[in-house]
C-alpha cells in the first residue's frame, strides 16, 4: 500500500486543501429569522418552563385567572388544610386541644369572641404565661405559629376556627389580618393580660 | 486531520443541546413532581395506588393496551361560566327586563343577545347558567353586576376540547396523574377510546373484566380483540366461584362451564380502576 504510494507521488502544486471559507449569506439570514420566530413561539407558549403551566394556559398569571374561587367554601377548605397543617399538629383535628399541649379551641372565648383583634395577636405574636380558657388555666406557652403564614391563609385559618366545632362567630379577611400585622408592636410572646388590654 | 477539534467541538455542543432539552430541562421542570393537595380541598392527589394496581401496570403493559389507548386526555381550551343560584327580590320575570337593561352596555353588547337567548324560554329554575365565554374579565365584571344588584351567581371554570366533549376526561391529563405511573403508558394511537379517566368512567370491576374477555358482550360489534389468556374457563366445582363472568347469550360458557379471571385479570381491572384523572389541580383547574 505505502509502497504503492510512494511509486506513484501525486503531481506538484495539484494537492487538494481543505480551505474555509464564510458562510452563505442567506443562511445567516434565514438562521436569524429563525431563531426570531423561535423566541416569539417561546414567548407566547412556554409559560417561562413553570411546569404548572400547561397549554392552552400561556402563562401562570394566565392560569391564576381560571382558578376556581368559590367564595366561602374555597375559603373554608383552605382554612381546613391550614389548620391541620399548622395549628393541628397541637390543638389536635377536632380543636379539642391536648392536656398539656395545647389548650381547646372549640368553645374557646378567645377564639369564639365577637372581635378577633386579641385572637389573631396569638398566632402573630406568640402567646407566653397563664391564660384562661373555658374556665381551666393553662401555663404553656405558644410560638408565634402563623407569623410566617401569608395574610390569606392566615385569614382562612382563624376564619376556619372561629366557624367550626360549634364556634359560630364572623369570619376574617386578609385585609384585616393585613391591618393588624401592620399595627404589632415588637415581635415578643404576648401574655394574657397584654392581650385583654387590647380591644377585642 | 486539521478541523479534528472544530468537528469533536460541533459533535458536543449539538449532543450536549439535545441533552439539555430533553433530558436536563424536563428533570429541572418536573422532576422534583410529588403528591399535591387538590383545589380548594384538603385530600392529597395522586393516591398512592394499591399493590394490585400497580402490578396490574404491568399487565397492561405486557398486553400492550397501549398500542391502541391512549392515557391522556387533551384541552383545547378553557371556559367561565356564570351561573344564577339567587335572584334576590327579583322574579325570574323582572330578572328576564332587568338584565337586559343591565347589558345594554356598549362593551358588553356581544354577550347580550347570548344571555337573552339563555333566558328566553326559561321559567326560572335554578342553578340557570347564562353565559359562557372563554373571556375572563367580561365573566368577572358581569357576576360584579349581578352582585351589585343582589343576584346570586356564581362562576364555574370548565375545560373544553374534542377529548372532554367525548366525555374522556374533565380536563386534561397533566404530569401529577402519572406520578406513580412506572412506565408511564402514554400510548399515541387511538384504536379505542382514552383511558385516563376509566376508572371513573366504568367503576364496575366484574363490567371491566367482562370487557377483557369478550369485548363484544359489552359494547355491540367491538373491535377490540379478546384477551381470552387473562382468563380460564374452567368446569364448575362443587360451588360456582364468586368471580365467576356474568356472561349470557353466545358469550357464555357451555353448561357446567365457568369463565374466572387468573390474578393477573384481577391486577389490570385494579389498575383500570386506579385510572382517575378527575381531582381539580392548580395546573389544571375547573370547578367539581
Ligand atoms: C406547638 C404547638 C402549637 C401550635 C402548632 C399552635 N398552638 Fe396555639 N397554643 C399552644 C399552646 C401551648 C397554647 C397555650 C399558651 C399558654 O398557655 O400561654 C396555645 C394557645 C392558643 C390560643 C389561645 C387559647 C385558646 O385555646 O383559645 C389560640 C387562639 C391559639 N393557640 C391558636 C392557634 C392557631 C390559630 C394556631 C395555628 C396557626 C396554633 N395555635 C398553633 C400551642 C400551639
Ligand atoms: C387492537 C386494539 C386494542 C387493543 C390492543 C386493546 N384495545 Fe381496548 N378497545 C379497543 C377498541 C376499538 C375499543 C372500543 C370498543 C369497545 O368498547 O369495546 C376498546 C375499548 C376498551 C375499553 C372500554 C372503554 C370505554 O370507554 O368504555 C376498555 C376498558 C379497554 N378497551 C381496555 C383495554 C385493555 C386493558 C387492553 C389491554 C389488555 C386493551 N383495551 C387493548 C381496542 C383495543
Amino acid at each position: 500500500m505505502s509502497d504503492e504510494n510512494k511509486s506513484c507521488p501525486p503531481p506538484s502544486g495539484n494537492e487538494p486543501e481543505v480551505t474555509r471559507s464564510a458562510a452563505p449569506m442567506w443562511i445567516i439570514v434565514t438562521t436569524l429569522v429563525l431563531l426570531f420566530l423561535g423566541g416569539l413561539y417561546f414567548d407566547r407558549h412556554s409559560g417561562w418552563f413553570n411546569q404548572n403551566v400547561y397549554a392552552p394556559y400561556t402563562s401562570a398569571k394566565q392560569l391564576d385567572a381560571f382558578q376556581p374561587r368559590s367564595g366561602a367554601a374555597a375559603a373554608r377548605a383552605r382554612g381546613k388544610a391550614v389548620y391541620e397543617s399548622v395549628c393541628g399538629i397541637c390543638h389536635g383535628p377536632d380543636g379539642l386541644g391536648k392536656l398539656g399541649q395545647a389548650p381547646p379551641l372549640a368553645g374557646s372565648e378567645w377564639v369564639d369572641a365577637k372581635g378577633f383583634n386579641r385572637l389573631s395577636h396569638i398566632p402573630l405574636m406568640g402567646l407566653n404565661g397563664a391564660i384562661k380558657v373555658g374556665g381551666k388555666e393553662w401555663t404553656l406557652s405558644m410560638a408565634a405559629m402563623g407569623a410566617a403564614l401569608p395574610d390569606d391563609d392566615l385569614a382562612a385559618v382563624l376564619t376556619y376556627i372561629r366557624s367550626s366545632w360549634g364556634n359560630k362567630a364572623s369570619p376574617v379577611t386578609s385585609d384585616d389580618i393585613k391591618k393588624i400585622r401592620a399595627s404589632l408592636g415588637p415581635a415578643k410572646a404576648m401574655t394574657s393580660d397584654e392581650l385583654m388590654a387590647l380591644p377585642e | 486531520m486539521k478541523t479534528g477539534f472544530s468537528v469533536f467541538l460541533a459533535v458536543f455542543v449539538t449532543i450536549g443541546a439535545s441533552w439539555c432539552g430533553l433530558v436536563l430541562a424536563p428533570a429541572l421542570q418536573l422532576g422534583g413532581a410529588k403528591q399535591e393537595t387538590i383545589l380548594n380541598g384538603t385530600d392529597t392527589y395522586p393516591l398512592q395506588p394499591t399493590g394490585a394496581a400497580t402490578l396490574g401496570l404491568q399487565v397492561y403493559r405486557a398486553n400492550a393496551c397501549a398500542a391502541c389507548h391512549t392515557e391522556q386526555a387533551c384541552q383545547t381550551g378553557v371556559v367561565c361560566e356564570i351561573s344564577l343560584t339567587g335572584l334576590g327580590v327579583y322574579q325570574p320575570a323582572d330578572f328576564k327586563a332587568f338584565v337586559r337593561s343591565l347589558f345594554v352596555l356598549p362593551e358588553l353588547a356581544s354577550y347580550t343577545n347570548a344571555i337573552g337567548a339563555s333566558i328566553n324560554n326559561w321559567s326560572g329554575e335554578l342553578p340557570k347558567p347564562i353565559l359562557i365565554t372563554a373571556d375572563k374579565k367580561i365573566a368577572t365584571e358581569m357576576a360584579d353586576r349581578l352582585k351589585a344588584v343582589g343576584v346570586k351567581s356564581e362562576m364555574n371554570i370548565l375545560a373544553t376540547g374534542p377529548d372532554i366533549a367525548r366525555g374522556w376526561g374533565i380536563r386534561q391529563s397533566v404530569a401529577a396523574d402519572y406520578l406513580y405511573a412506572q412506565p408511564v403508558q402514554l400510548g399515541s394511537l387511538r384504536a379505542g377510546p382514552d383511558l385516563s379517566n376509566i376508572g371513573v368512567r366504568v367503576p364496575d370491576a366484574g363490567l371491566l373484566l367482562k370487557h377483557l374477555f369478550a369485548p363484544g358482550s359489552v359494547t355491540k360489534d367491538s373491535t377490540m380483540p379478546a384477551f381470552r389468556h387473562l382468563f380460564e374457563v374452567r368446569k364448575i366445582g362443587s360451588a360456582p366461584s364468586p368471580d365467576a363472568l356474568n356472561l349470557t347469550g353466545k358469550f357464555a360458557p357451555p353448561t357446567g362451564y365457568e369463565v374466572v379471571p387468573t390474578t393477573d385479570a384481577k391486577y389490570l381491572a385494579a389498575y383500570l380502576q386506579s385510572l382517575k384523572a378527575n381531582a381539580p389541580l392548580v395546573e389544571a383547574p375547573f370547578t367539581p
